[in-house]
């Protein structure tokens, strides 16, 4: 299957795919419930999209297309709103997080679909060690080579999103004293990483996707499990690298943070991307990844360190201008009183580990601070 | 002794060296079939444990004496009283309020069961009170066969979850509906009004009272000592056993007071790790022994009394449970399909029925003699029902095991 072309969007506008758990309200463990949630939802108008996951205890919900923080976030709320409420029917809860902080991979069952079962017999274990839930942003693009160059410029603030959005302490019953436990499962997938380093979109195609479907291993960019990848179809760039979050009003604010970025990154005051800029990435990925915002970010261009929180603290306060011109202002307040104050949502479950003694309290927690402020 | 000599000796001591025996041996025996069974033939463990208790009972032959009234009596009851537990604790009070539709079609399947079983034993000419005892026991799901099932294949949906739900009430309302059948059979057979109240009302109030308190203590005794969840489990159990003990003594319901515990301590929210569903090998080890016990209860002269009543009223309760769940199915938000799923699920009801006699002995009230059909019923479902309710949950898709099996 070609690449086909890249479909042209328009610049800066953004959308949000949150991957969810479905859990029950009695051990709150994993629930095989997503064919039962779906098919209640079905018979309601739904304000975003939902879709199956490759197992039967995850979901995935899709916002629209939105130019503002504001609408994203209302839309948001309205979707949280009419699967608790759904939920509610049906006895399953449904919460954020990166992982599922107890469930065994082994018990998992897939959703019964072609691409799922192909998917499960291709990578095995993989497949359903891959119960971890991601929140995917997406940026509209102009052009192509606009697409490419975001991509490849934004390099350096991907451990920013790594460790804002960094839920999921808890892996296996046990903490695994990494912030985002999730991104470590994403890695063991051979696809997975970050894209070439061409910002010529015909170059791309024709170089290295055509080559490499020529090898058989890829079909679409959907086998890619990139941190940031190009969506033709849509005219985007998805940035995959964030854990959900607890709350649907940190999705939205994280979304805003990357709209903000890009709105400067495409004024292009920045020191273009090189490939060399990658040769720290691997590095202050982990450091996301383990420390969060307590992680040492090295400068790509300077090799200077700096505490992940200073970084983003900077970076907020140089956005101001791009925050108040996009209207998101109060997305990037709650990112800093994040980043000085409670900390990540790892942090925030680590605490409520602390205070319940046991990882089913963890998820009790999640199951609460999802629910918070919906209208009934 | 020496007046005795050896030869009365000798056999008197093997004979009471083999009735020591009998039980473990049994429970070694219907475990290892149990085994087989269920990798040759993919049959619920359950299933073998209730055949081959039946074939090993003294009655069909066998060496296990009758053990009605028996020490190994209370085992059961505490093993049942686990498992009460665990159904308690998985109710979600909040669900029913939540979805009015499905407590709903809770109150018409258990009802209709009732009128339809009623009418039939009544169409067969059983006498009022047979009649009643017998659909009051029908409503019944029995939540031992159901559970272990549902564990068994790692289940996990909306037709599980309300086939949990569906079970814990319509053993509820079993209980309460025999009760005062009971306490108008007592006032019937020229019984004090007090003592028919006493039996009814009385042993209601009291036995979820007990339930509830424990509900409430179980959890704050842990709160107090840190909430380790390994600890949970061991602390349950025993609590289960202390309040089986006591109420057993007492002559209160077992079975209402292990319920309302459960429930009552799942709403304290003190939160069970998975690792502590079926109360692990504990809870494996006593179900052999619970299944083996209700089938080694039966004695195959009562089974040829009412076959056809039997055939009849499994058939009507199906038929009745089916039709609840699917008329109310698109109500409550399932389809169809999973609505009558969950209706097949229902079909298990014997060990509740033997627990509850046996905890009734001292009423004098032999149902399994007195009621036509019902031992016949206990059997075909002891054997039946676990196979039913694998079939609806792998027909479900919300097992884990590939649809195969």
């Amino acid at each position: 299957m070609p690449l086909g072309t890249f479909k042209a969007s328009e610049s800066l506008t953004m959308g949000i795919e949150l991957e969810l758990q479905l859990v029950n309200w009695t051990d709150f463990d994993l629930s095989g419930s997503a064919s039962d949630l779906l098919h209640l939802l079905g018979h309601h108008t739904f304000p975003g999209e939902v879709k199956p996951e490759i197992t039967e205890s995850m979901i995935e919900i899709s916002t629209a297309v939105h130019h503002s923080h504001a609408e994203l976030l209302a839309q948001l709320r309205s979707i949280r709103d009419a699967l608790v409420r759904t939920g509610d029917r049906l006895n399953i809860a449904v919460c954020g997080g990166g992982t599922h902080p107890f469930q065994r991979w082994s018990e998992r069952r897939i959703f019964p679909n072609p691409r799922f079962n192909q998917l499960s017999s291709l990578y095995g274990y993989l497949a359903k060690q891959f119960t971890v839930f991601g929140q995917h942003v997406h940026i509209g693009c102009a052009s192509a080579n606009e697409s490419l160059y975001l991509l490849h410029a934004l390099n350096r603030y991907v451990p920013h999103f790594v460790a804002l959005a960094a839920s999921s302490p808890f892996f296996q019953g046990v903490d695994t004293q990494f912030d985002s436990a999730r991104l470590n499962s994403v890695f063991a997938f051979p696809l997975s990483g970050r894209a070439p380093v061409l910002f010529d979109w015909q170059e791309f195609e024709h170089h290295y996707f055509a080559k490499m479907e020529k090898t058989g291993v890829v079909k679409s960019m959907k086998d890619f499990y990139w941190d940031i990848r190009p969506k033709p179809e849509y005219g985007t760039i998805e940035l995959r690298v964030c854990d959900t979050p607890l709350t649907v009003d940190r999705a939205a604010a994280l979304a805003a943070y990357l709209q903000a970025l890009c709105r400067m990154l495409l004024q292009r005051d920045e020191a273009p991307p090189v490939e060399d800029d990658y040769l720290v990435y691997n590095y202050n990925r982990f450091q996301a990844c383990r420390f969060g915002l307590d992680g040492v970010l090295v400068h790509p261009k300077s090799n200077e360190s700096h505490l992940l929180r200073e970084d983003i603290l900077a970076t907020l306060a140089r956005l101001e201008p791009h925050a108040a011109a996009l209207e998101s202002l109060t997305a990037l307040d709650q990112l800093r009183d994040e980043v000085t104050g409670e900390g990540n949502h790892a942090s925030v479950l680590r605490r409520h580990f602390a205070d319940a003694g046991s990882v089913q309290g963890v998820v009790d927690a999640a199951v609460t601070l999802f629910r918070q402020g919906r209208r009934k | 002794m020496c007046a005795h000599g050896p030869e009365h000796l000798i056999p008197e001591t093997l004979l009471s060296l083999l009735t020591s025996v009998a039980w473990p041996a049994a429970i070694a025996i219907a475990w290892t079939i149990g085994e087989i069974a269920y990798r040759l033939l993919s049959l619920p463990r359950i299933s073998s444990y209730g055949v081959a208790g039946f074939v090993m009972a003294a009655s069909q032959g066998g060496f296990l004496a009758n053990p009605s009234g028996q020490p190994v009596a209370l085992l059961a009851h505490f093993a049942f009283g686990l498992i009460l537990f665990e159904l308690g604790y998985r109710i979600n009070l909040r669900w029913l309020r939540v979805n009015p539709w499905l407590t709903i079609t809770s109150l018409i399947e258990a009802s209709g069961t009732f009128a339809a079983v009623f009418v039939l034993a009544q169409a067969f000419a059983l006498p009022t009170v047979p009649s009643l005892l017998l659909a009051a026991l029908a409503m019944a799901t029995s939540p031992a066969a159901v559970l272990r099932v549902a564990n068994e294949l790692q289940s996990s949906g909306q037709v599980t979850e309300r086939l949990f739900h569906l079970t814990a009430c319509n053993c509820v309302l079993s209980l309460f509906i025999f009760k005062a059948v009971v306490g108008y059979w007592v006032l019937a057979s020229a019984g004090t009004a007090s003592e028919a109240v006493w039996n009814s009302l009385v042993v209601i109030g009291v036995s979820v009272a007990i339930g509830a308190a424990f509900g409430v203590a179980v959890p704050a005794l842990l709160r107090q000592l840190g909430n380790i969840d390994r600890n949970a489990t061991v602390a349950f159990a025993t609590a289960a056993l202390l309040l089986t003990a006591v109420t057993h003594a007492f002559r209160f319901s077992p079975l209402l007071a292990a319920l309302a515990f459960g429930l009552v301590a799942r709403h304290r929210r003190a939160i069970l790790s998975q690792a502590q569903r079926n109360f692990g090998t504990l809870g494996d080890l006593l179900t052999v022994l619970l299944f083996v016990f209700v089938a080694a209860s039966l004695d195959w002269h009562q089974l040829g009394k009412g076959i056809t009543l039997a055939l009849a009223v499994v058939a009507a309760r199906l038929a009745v449970k089916v039709a609840a769940t699917t008329v109310f199915a698109h109500l409550s938000g399932i389809t169809w399909r999973k609505g009558a799923l969950t209706g097949l699920a229902m079909t298990p009801m014997s060990v509740l029925v033997i627990v509850l006699l046996e905890q009734t002995r001292h009423l004098k009230l032999y149902a399994l003699d007195q009621v036509a059909g019902l031992a016949a019923i206990v059997l075909l479902l002891e054997v039946i029902g676990p196979i039913v309710t694998r079939r609806a949950l792998v027909w479900a898709g919300e097992t884990h095991q590939p649809a195969g099996r």
